[in-house]
């Protein structure tokens, strides 16, 4: 989950790290005594939960309080790379001489955090690790260690004036705290802007936060709500993943690898996905029933596979939810299962009974082709 | 085989808990030698024929454990780590999924300082074909044999060992690394023990599209013997969201299907593209050699 920039600014801010003066503002009313607020020149920025804002207009340069109420009222409420605008943040203007780059990520190879630091900052920053890898430089750190004193240092010594070290020293130190305590995979600035006056601020923020670690970021869990959809809210409510595609047949399977798979054999089959949910460890009856009520009922959805391994997961619980889940259908569309593993047999015999095909190999093949055959059959 | 074997010693941490209990009563059943469980401030309890503790020392002390695999909740499971490699176990199993990254890559350091084995967590653990499993793998699905099996998704890693099962291709040892961004061991790490291991002659790799340990794996591969078929889930899978630029600029370029294909075509591995052609393609080259 990515903050808004305003939320990151704001854990930055929190810790003594330079940031500029700024207002969010859901109105163009609020846009427009924001801009009083900071002095008449301002730049309003959309906040988006996705990079490339800048690049797709969600950033503007405005003179005066009129032209920063009309740019918030150009922006609110919009969708901007595939999100709703709901805020602005109306920042005071920099006077940038020069554009660094400050990043702290998980890198899962080594199991350390890596800190990324570069003098070419800016929206360009990837091209200019691909293409001139040395003005990138790179610094793992031990998660068991801590940050080491001497870390802005080797990031960032003839790449920037020497006066600017300590400075920066204290910027790096203020991201790692904010990023090890709100659970970050990634913390970055970027531009970390030196401005005229010699001052270093940190002019854009992002900072993904680890979806796993919400229990104890209580603070966040509003926000993690309002990101969902309808369906992924009520995916969320029993405990699976789910992501809408966009084809026409639902896609249920006990593990994101085995539903990835089972993805590529429904399309060799000719079927498109309308959907996948992820059951993940979790199964139960009420779980399996609302997963199918998820996938199967809406009105696009002309059939389904459910793909499931126990595993951790009990197949039997499994098959009554699905049981229960079509009992409740006034029309019944087609639905094949797959299911193998612990008490598979009674399983097998609990949707035998109901009518449900069911595949037992291990082919996923099998079980796509025989949905196709069935959808095939009830006609487009 | 590997990692797991006649020496194994294993207990259950979080032996009581609903998912622990059950799984327990599969891994007994399938024969696997698990002298003891442990659930702080349960101990004295017995849990299918398991004596149950308070804490793994006094499991290693009475019954010589030295294998852990864990079902704890995920607030709990970064200290249930820590406890098992304290007391010097070797093997540690973690089956919880929903552990928060910044843990994860403590128990991975934590592991990596006691010279201990991480798998997970969000992993199915591990199973040696009658032999015995450390884990949730569902046991009707493999076969003893030569073919060492090393997944990231549990379930699908039980799709390829059932499709080379059904092949009549046994397998040496199924070891799931787990499904999150940071696990305790990776592809490479399990490949370079089916590299040395003598009953396993060829491995089949169950990547998928993500993170870059099917790229890194790669470059390992290219000095095995062995032969290594893959397959690699999430060809047609929805494209991943753009994050942040630090996240690219570590990737630089991998993590993508093609960039996965490409370097295990280019290692000389066979990319199949379901897990009934790993089965196929894993007989090919075993009959090769």
């Amino acid at each position: 989950m990515m903050l808004l920039e305003h939320m990151g600014k704001a854990e930055l801010a929190a810790r003594g790290l330079p940031v500029p003066r700024g207002i969010v503002a859901t109105s163009h009313d609020a846009a427009y005594e924001a801009a009083v607020a900071l002095g008449g020149r301002v730049v309003v920025k959309a906040q988006i939960p996705v990079g490339g804002r800048g690049k797709a207009g969600g950033i503007l340069r405005v003179p005066n309080p009129s032209a920063a109420s009309m740019a918030a009222g150009s922006l609110l409420y919009k969708k901007l790379l595939g999100h709703q605008v709901r805020s602005v943040l109306v920042e005071e203007r920099l006077n940038i001489v020069h554009e660094l780059f400050l990043g702290l990520a998980v890198e899962p190879g080594s199991g350390r955090y890596l800190a990324l630091f570069s003098d070419q900052g800016g929206i360009n920053i990837e091209e200019v690790a691909a293409q001139t890898p040395a003005r990138v430089r790179r610094l793992w750190l031990d998660p068991l260690q801590g940050l080491p004193a001497d870390a802005a240092r080797q990031l960032a010594a003839g790449l920037v004036e020497e006066e600017l070290l300590p400075e920066l020293e204290k910027i790096l130190a203020g991201l790692y705290d904010a990023f090890r305590e709100r659970d970050a995979i990634i913390a970055e600035i970027n531009p970390l802007a030196l401005l005229a006056d010699g001052r270093l601020v940190a002019a854009d923020c992002r900072i993904e936060v680890d979806d796993d670690a919400l229990y104890r970021q209580p603070q966040w869990q509003t926000y993690k709500q309002s990101l969902l959809d309808e369906r992924e809210r009520r995916a969320q409510e029993i405990g699976v993943s789910y992501v809408a595609l966009d084809g026409d047949v639902g896609l249920i399977a006990s593990g994101a690898g085995l539903g990835m798979a089972s993805l590529d054999m429904l399309r060799l089959a000719g079927l498109e996905p309308a959907n996948f949910l992820d059951t993940g460890g979790g199964i139960n009856r009420e779980l399996m029933r609302r997963a199918v009520e998820l996938t199967l009922y809406p009105g696009g959805v002309r059939g389904e596979l459910v793909n499931l391994y126990g595993g951790i997961n009990p197949m039997v619980e499994a098959a009554l939810g699905i049981v229960d889940a079509l009992r409740a259908m006034p029309r019944r569309k087609p639905l094949v299962v797959k299911l193998l593993g612990n008490r598979q047999e009674e399983a097998w015999a609990i949707l035998e009974a109901e009518g449900v095909p069911v595949v037992k190999v291990v082919q996923t093949e099998e079980a796509a082709g025989k949905l196709a055959e069935l959808l095939a059959g009830v006609g487009r | 085989m590997i990692l797991l074997d006649q020496n194994t010693r294993g207990i259950v941490q979080g032996v009581t808990g609903r998912v622990g209990s059950v799984q327990t009563k599969w891994m007994v059943e399938y024969g696997s030698s698990l002298v003891a469980g442990v659930t702080p401030g349960k101990g004295g309890q017995t849990v299918h024929g398991l004596p149950v503790y308070d804490t793994v020392q006094e499991t290693v002390e009475r019954h010589g454990a030295n294998a852990s695999v864990i079902f704890v909740p995920a607030p709990a499971a970064k200290a249930a780590v820590q406890m098992a490699l304290e007391v010097g176990l070797k093997l540690v199993v973690v089956i919880t999924e929903h552990v928060p990254v910044h843990d994860s890559l403590a128990m991975k350091r934590m592991a990596q300082e006691h010279g201990a084995w991480l798998l997970g967590p969000n992993c199915p653990g591990l199973l040696t074909p009658s032999v015995g499993k450390l884990g949730i793998m569902p046991g009707n699905l493999f076969r003893p044999g030569p073919v060492g099996v090393v997944g990231r998704s549990a379930t699908l890693t039980y799709e390829v060992a059932g499709n080379l099962s059904a092949a009549g291709l046994g397998q040496s040892t199924a070891v799931g690394v787990g499904g999150d961004m940071v696990t305790g061991s990776r592809f490479l790490d399990v490949l370079r023990l089916f590299e040395a291991d003598p009953q396993t002659e060829a491995v089949a790799l169950v990547g998928e599209i993500g993170g870059t340990a099917e790229e890194e794996a790669a470059r390992f591969i290219k000095e095995m013997t062995k032969p290594v078929v893959a397959l690699i889930a999430g060809r047609n899978a929805p494209v991943e969201k753009k994050l942040g630029h630090a996240g690219a600029i570590i990737r630089g370029g991998q993590g993508t299907p093609q960039s996965k294909v490409a370097a295990l075509a280019a290692a000389g591995v066979a990319v199949a593209d379901s897990p009934a052609e790993v089965a196929r393609l894993v007989r090919e080259r075993l009959r090769r050699d």
